[in-house]
C-alpha cells in the first residue's frame, strides 16, 4: 500500500504509531458498524416513538335507513374554530423574549468596552428554571388570550378561554388544534371567513356529529350513541390522541354498533422536540367506513302510528304501538312514547331545547328513555283471551256451547262469578255467552270457567308455545322476557285456583311486552308460525360501488309453530272479526279492510294493591281474508278508558295507513323487480 | 521557495493527503449547511451570515495560512516555537480573566474579536506540538537524561492545566497522547513513558473512581458539567451525589437533570443509529430537523451525527476513510522527513488529528464520554477549521523539505 510503503524502513517507532492509528480507527469503524447496521432498527424505533405521535381517526359511521332507503340517522358535519398551536409557536417565543427581563451584558460585546472597569458584570437578566417557567406560560397564556379575543370580537360573541385548559392541552396534546368555539352557525362561520388571515393562527375544523334528522321519529328502535372514543376490538389500543367518536348505547345504535362502526384508522403525525406537529407526510391507515343498516320499518307507517298516537292520547302519553308483517316478521313500526331525541346526545340540540329535553328525559313517570314497546312489562288482560280460547278449543271445548253469566248481586246489570267464596266481577252484561259473543264482549266468566276447564297446565304449555316469557330476540338491547307461569309453577302446591283464573282473562303472574304480542298475533294470524320478529333488512356498505355483498336478514324465520288445530284458529279469528265488526273493537273499522282484533283493559297495582292506572289494549291483524299485518295498540292511563275507545281509533289510523301503502305500493314494487332482474 | 526543478521529478506537495482534507473539508461545507438550514432560526439568516458560508470562508482563510506557512520551512518556524509557545500560554491565561474570555455553557474557552471569537486552546496544541518537536529534535543520547524527559512534560502540563482550567478537559486530555507519541517518536527511552503512562493510567484511574465513588467531602474539585458528563458516560445514577435527607422532589429534580443530561448522548446515538446503512439524505434528517439534537452543538461538536444520520454508515465509512488517508499520509510524510524535528512535527501533528478524531466520533457513539472536543475540518468554528488547516500546512511544509531534496 501507498502509504505503508515508507513505513516498512526500519523505523519501529512511527510503524508502531501507525499500527496504534489502525486500531483506534477500527475501533470506531467497529463501534459504528454495531450502531448503525446492527442496532439500526433499534434507534430507528427509538426515533419514532420520540418523533411521532399518532392520533386515532373514527370511521364514517353508517347511516340507518328505513325499508324504503330514507334516512333516519346519519353524519353531519359540524364547525368548530380551534388554535393552531403550531402556527402560534413563533408569537409564543417573541412575547416571552418581550416579558423577558433584559440582560444589561451583552455577551457577545467585545472585551475592551468592559476593560477600565473592574467591578463584576451585572447579573440582571440571569432567571431561575421557576421563573423560566412562569414567564413561558405567562407569553403562551397572553398569545393565546389575545388571539381569542380577536376571533371574539371578529365573531361579536363573548369567548371563554380557561388557562388550566389550555395548560393542559399544550402539554399532553400539542400537535393537534386546541378547540376555542365549538359548532359554529353558518352566520359565524361566514363572519369569520371574511376576516381570516393565515397569520392568526386559527382555523375551522371539520367533525362529523351523528344526527337523527326525524328528531324523535323512530327514536327508541334508532336508540342512541355516547361519545366514546376507545379502540374496538382488532384496533391498536395505543393511541397519543383520540379524535371524537361515538359508540351506540341502545337501539339499532347499539345492537349494530359494530356494523355501523367500522374501523378507525390511523394518522401519525410527525412531531418536533417541543411538541409542535411538523409538516410533513402523515403516514398511517385509512378508517374503514362502517355498514349502513336498512330497517324494516317503513316511515309512512311509522309516522302514522306516532302521529295518530300523539293526536287520540298527546305527546306524554305512556304507550306503545307494534306493526309487524305477520308472514315475514317484518316489523314495520315501532312506537313508543313518549317520545326521545336523540341528537341530545350527541350535542346537535339548540341550548334551549337541550334543556327541555333534559328536564323531560329525567321525568320519573314518563321516562321517555324506554322504549315501551319492549322494555316495559304490562298486564295483557283481555288480549291474552284468544290464547286461552285457543287452548280450551283444541281440548275440546265447543265453540257454539252457551255458558250463562250469572248477575253480580251488587251490581246486577254486570255479571260476575264465584271461585269458591271469591267473587270476580264481569264487564258484560249477566246473559248466554257461546265463544264468538264471549269474545267480542270479552266476558271474564266466560274465559275462567273454561279456562278453568280445560285445566292451566294446558293455558301454560300452549303459552309457552307462544314463547311468552321469552325474549323475541331484537337487537335493540332494551328488551324484557315478560312475566309468564312455568308449569313447574303452577302444579305447585301453592298455586291456587285464583291464580289460574287471573291467567284466564290476562292478569295475576304474566305481563307482556307489545312486541310479545305482536309475535303471539302474528301466529294466530299466519297459522300458528311464531316468527323471530325482524327489525333489520340488511347491512350494506357505505360505498354502492364497493362490490361488498351486502348482508340480508332472512325473513319469516319460523322460531316454533303452536301446534294448534287449523278450526281451533278459524273459530278465534271469526271471534276476533266479530269483535271489530260487532263489539268493542269496533272504532278501529275501516272500510274495505276486514280486522281480527281483541280489545284489552288490565289494571295497574302499585305495591299496596291500589289500582293507579290501567292498560288499554287492542291487539289486532288484518285482513282477515289473508292476513298481513298486526296492529298492536298500548297505552297506560290513569283517565279511564277501554281498549276499544283509547286504542282501536290509534289502530283505525294505522290500517288506514297500511291499506294507503299498499295501494301506492303495489306498482312500484313490481318495476323495482322488474328492473332488478333486468340488471 | 520551492525549486522548480525538484517538482519535476518529485512533486512538492502530498496530493494524496490534499485530496484528503478538500474531499472533508467539502463534507464540512455541506453538512454545515444541512446541519444548520434545519433550524429556522439560522435558515432565516442573511446568506452571507450563513453558518456554512462562514465555514467556507474559515476554509479559505485556514488554506491560506497553511499555504503561508509553507513558504517558511519549517526550521525557521520551529526557531520561533518558544516565543509562539509562550504567546498561547499567555492567551491561555487571558482567557480565563472574566471580561477578556466570554463564558459559554459554563465555560471560558474564548476571546471576542470584533470578527472572531478566537479559541486559543485550538492555537496552543499546535504551539506545544512545535515547542516539543524542536526541543525532543536534539541528539538522541541527551533524550536519555531524565531532565529532557521531565521538561518535555513540563511543556505539556501547562497548557494542560490552563486548557483543563476553562474547564475544557476534552481539548486538555488531547494533549497526553500527542506529547506521549512524539516522545516516543523522539526516542526517550521507554522506562520513562511507561512510567508516564503508568502514572497517568493510575492518576485517571484514581480521579475517576474519586468523581464516582467517593463521598462528597473527598471529591477532587471539577467543574459540575464535567462530572456529570463521566457520571453519565460511566452510567452512575445522580441520586448518589444528591445530599443525604434530599426530599423526593429533590431527587425528582436530580434525576430530571440526569435525564437532560443524557439527552445530547441519547439523541446522538438515535441520530447516528436510525441513520442505518445508507442514511436518509442530505438535508432529509429528523433528528436535527425536529430539534430533537440540540441545535447548539448539532453543527460543531455533534456534526458527526448529523453526517452519520443523513448518510448512513456509508458516509460513517467515508468520513473515517478520509481521516485515514489524512492520517497515513501523514505518518509517510514523518517517514520521509529530512531529519527528526520534521518527523515530529508530523507525528505531533498525526497524533493531534487522530485523538480529536476518535474522541469525537467516540463520543457520538457512546464509547467515548461527552466533551467539546470537535471534529477537525467537520465541525462548524474558526479556531477549528484556521488550526487544523495550518497544521495540515506543518504537514505538507515537512513534506516539501523531505528527504533528498
Amino acid at each position: 500500500m501507498l502509504v505503508f510503503d515508507e513505513l516498512k524502513k526500519n523505523d519501529p517507532q512511527l510503524r508502531f504509531v501507525a499500527l496504534a492509528l489502525a486500531a483506534g480507527l477500527f475501533v470506531l469503524l467497529a463501534g459504528l458498524w454495531w450502531v448503525q447496521v446492527v442496532s439500526a432498527g433499534e434507534y430507528k424505533s427509538h426515533l419514532e416513538t420520540q418523533s411521532y405521535r399518532t392520533i386515532r381517526m373514527p370511521a364514517m359511521r353508517g347511516r340507518i335507513l328505513d325499508r324504503e332507503g330514507r334516512v333516519m340517522a346519519e353524519n353531519t358535519a359540524r364547525y368548530n374554530l380551534s388554535l393552531y398551536l403550531g402556527d402560534l409557536s413563533g408569537a409564543f417565543q417573541t412575547e416571552y423574549n418581550r416579558l423577558r427581563p433584559i440582560r444589561r451584558v451583552a455577551p457577545s460585546q467585545p472585551f475592551w468596552k468592559f476593560w477600565p472597569s473592574s467591578s463584576p458584570a451585572p447579573k440582571a437578566g440571569s432567571l431561575s428554571k421557576e421563573q423560566i417557567a412562569s414567564l413561558t406560560w405567562q407569553a403562551r397564556d397572553d398569545v393565546a388570550y389575545g388571539v381569542i379575543s380577536h376571533v371574539s370580537q371578529t365573531l361579536g360573541q363573548p369567548l371563554t378561554f380557561d388557562p388550566k385548559n389550555f395548560q393542559r392541552a399544550y402539554e399532553s396534546s400539542l400537535y393537534v388544534p386546541y378547540p376555542i368555539l365549538q359548532n359554529l352557525t353558518p352566520e359565524e362561520i361566514a363572519r369569520f371567513e371574511e376576516n381570516y388571515s393565515e397569520s392568526m393562527g386559527v382555523d375551522l375544523e371539520v367533525q362529523t356529529t351523528r344526527s337523527y334528522p326525524l328528531g324523535t321519529t323512530a327514536a327508541h328502535v334508532l336508540g342512541y350513541v355516547q361519545k366514546d372514543d376507545s379502540s374496538i376490538e382488532g384496533e391498536d389500543s395505543f393511541f397519543n390522541y383520540r379524535l371524537p367518536d361515538y359508540r351506540g348505547v341502545v337501539g339499532i345504535e347499539g345492537g349494530f354498533d359494530s356494523a355501523l362502526h367500522g374501523r378507525a384508522g390511523e394518522v401519525s403525525v410527525m412531531v418536533n422536540n417541543q411538541g409542535f406537529r411538523q409538516p410533513g407526510e402523515d403516514v398511517g391507515s385509512e378508517p374503514d367506513p362502517g355498514h349502513n343498516v336498512v330497517l324494516t320499518i317503513d316511515l309512512d307507517i311509522q309516522r302514522a302510528a306516532e302521529q295518530s298516537l300523539a293526536q287520540h292520547q298527546g305527546a306524554d302519553a305512556r304507550a306503545a304501538v307494534v306493526v309487524m308483517n305477520v308472514r315475514t316478521g317484518d316489523i314495520l313500526a315501532m312506537v313508543s312514547s313518549p317520545g326521545m331525541d336523540p341528537n341530545y346526545f350527541t350535542g346537535n340540540l339548540p341550548p334551549d331545547e337541550i334543556q327541555k329535553e333534559s328536564a323531560l328525559l329525567d321525568d320519573p313517570k314518563l321516562r321517555p328513555l324506554i322504549n315501551r314497546a319492549t322494555y316495559e312489562n304490562y298486564a295483557p288482560g283481555s288480549i291474552f283471551k284468544p290464547i286461552v280460547g285457543l287452548a280450551a278449543l283444541d281440548n275440546g271445548l265447543n265453540p257454539d256451547e252457551i255458558y250463562q253469566v250469572q248477575p253480580d248481586p251488587l251490581d246486577p246489570d254486570h255479571g260476575c262469578i264465584y271461585l269458591g267464596a271469591r267473587k270476580i266481577k264481569d264487564t258484560v252484561h249477566p246473559g248466554d255467552y257461546d265463544f264468538k259473543r264471549a269474545v267480542a264482549f270479552s266476558s271474564n266468566s266466560y274465559f275462567i270457567y273454561n279456562g278453568l276447564r280445560t285445566g292451566i297446565e294446558k293455558i301454560v304449555a300452549l303459552g309457552e308455545k307462544f314463547h311468552l316469557g321469552e325474549k323475541t330476540g331484537l337487537p335493540t338491547r332494551q328488551e324484557t322476557r315478560g312475566i309468564f307461569p312455568s308449569l313447574e309453577e303452577v302444579r305447585k302446591s301453592d298455586w291456587r285456583v285464583g291464580d289460574s283464573a287471573n291467567i284466564c282473562f290476562g292478569q295475576g303472574q304474566m305481563a307482556v311486552t307489545p312486541i310479545q304480542i305482536a309475535v303471539a298475533y302474528s301466529a294466530i294470524a299466519n297459522g300458528g308460525n311464531i316468527l323471530w320478529p325482524r327489525l333489520v333488512d340488511r347491512v350494506v356498505s357505505q360505498d354502492p360501488a364497493s362490490g361488498e355483498t351486502p348482508t340480508i336478514f332472512p325473513s319469516g324465520v319460523v322460531r316454533d309453530q303452536i301446534g294448534v288445530r287449523p278450526r281451533s284458529l278459524r273459530i278465534v279469528c271469526d271471534a276476533m272479526l266479530d269483535e271489530t265488526q260487532n263489539g268493542t273493537g269496533k272504532p278501529a273499522d275501516v272500510p274495505g279492510l276486514s280486522i281480527c282484533g281483541k280489545t284489552g283493559t288490565a289494571q295497574v297495582q302499585d305495591e299496596t294493591g291500589k289500582l293507579i292506572a290501567h292498560n288499554y289494549w287492542f291487539a289486532s291483524f288484518a285482513p282477515y281474508e289473508s292476513p298481513k299485518y298486526a296492529v298492536i295498540v298500548m297505552v297506560q292511563s290513569e283517565s279511564g278508558g277501554s281498549g276499544g275507545s283509547t286504542c282501536a281509533p290509534i289502530a283505525h289510523d294505522i290500517y288506514a295507513a297500511l291499506v294507503e301503502k299498499d295501494k301506492s305500493l303495489t306498482p312500484s314494487v313490481a318495476t323495482v323487480n322488474g328492473r332488478k332482474r333486468n340488471g | 521557495m520551492v525549486d522548480p526543478s525538484i517538482n519535476e521529478h518529485r512533486p512538492g506537495l502530498d496530493r494524496l493527503q490534499l485530496l484528503a482534507l478538500a474531499g472533508l473539508m467539502v463534507l464540512g461545507a455541506l453538512f454545515v449547511c444541512s446541519a444548520t438550514l434545519a433550524n429556522p432560526a439560522s435558515a432565516s439568516l442573511p446568506w452571507f451570515d450563513q453558518m456554512w458560508v462562514r465555514q467556507i470562508i474559515w476554509y479559505a482563510i485556514g488554506i491560506g495560512a497553511g499555504a503561508v506557512l509553507c513558504f517558511v520551512e519549517y526550521h525557521t518556524i520551529a526557531r520561533w516555537s518558544m516565543v509562539i509557545y509562550w504567546l498561547t500560554i499567555f492567551s491561555l491565561i487571558a482567557v480565563l480573566i472574566p471580561h477578556v474570555g466570554s463564558m459559554r455553557y459554563g465555560a471560558r474557552r474564548w476571546i471576542d474579536l470584533p470578527f472572531f471569537q478566537f479559541q486559543p486552546s485550538e492555537f496552543a496544541k499546535l504551539a506545544f506540538i512545535l515547542a516539543a518537536a524542536n526541543f525532543l529534535s536534539r541528539p538522541p543520547d541527551e533524550l536519555r537524561q531524565p531532565v529532557i524527559f521531565w521538561k518535555t512534560l513540563g511543556l505539556m502540563l501547562l497548557p494542560f492545566a490552563l486548557i483543563y482550567k476553562e474547564p475544557d478537559l476534552g481539548s486538555a486530555l488531547v494533549l497526553m497522547p500527542t506529547g506521549l507519541a512524539m516522545m516516543y517518536v523522539a526516542g526517550i527511552p521507554k522506562r520513562s513513558l511507561m512510567l508516564l503512562i503508568g502514572t497517568v493510567g493510575v492518576v485517571g484511574l484514581l480521579f475517576i473512581v474519586d468523581i464516582l465513588y467517593a463521598p462528597h467531602a473527598l471529591q477532587i474539585p471539577i467543574h459540575p458539567y464535567e462530572r456529570d458528563r463521566l457520571l453519565v458516560y460511566f452510567g452512575r445514577d445522580y441520586a448518589h451525589f444528591a445530599p443525604s435527607g434530599a426530599t423526593p422532589a429533590e431527587l425528582q429534580n436530580i434525576h430530571q437533570q440526569q435525564l437532560g443530561d443524557e439527552y445530547n448522548v441519547r439523541q446522538a446515538l438515535i441520530s447516528v443509529g436510525s441513520g442505518g446503512l445508507t442514511g436518509k439524505g442530505w438535508r432529509h434528517g429528523t433528528q436535527n430537523a425536529l430539534g430533537y439534537s440540540p441545535r447548539a452543538v448539532a453543527h460543531n461538536d455533534f456534526i458527526f451525527s448529523v453526517i452519520a444520520e443523513e448518510e448512513g454508515f456509508v458516509g460513517s465509512v467515508i468520513v473515517l476513510a478520509l481521516y485515514a488517508v489524512v492520517l497515513f499520509a501523514g505518518l509517510r510524510i514523518a517517514g520521509q522527513a529530512r531529519d527528526r524535528l520534521g518527523k515530529l512535527v508530523a507525528v505531533g501533528v498525526v497524533t493531534l488529528i487522530f485523538s480529536h478524531v476518535f474522541i469525537n466520533i467516540g463520543m457520538n457513539i457512546r464509547i467515548m464520554p461527552v466533551t467539546g472536543v470537535p471534529l477537525p475540518l467537520l465541525s462548524y468554528g474558526g479556531s477549528s477549521v484556521l488550526g487544523s488547516l495550518i497544521a495540515a500546512g506543518l504537514m505538507q511544509n515537512v513534506y516539501i523539505h523531505r528527504k533528498g531534496y
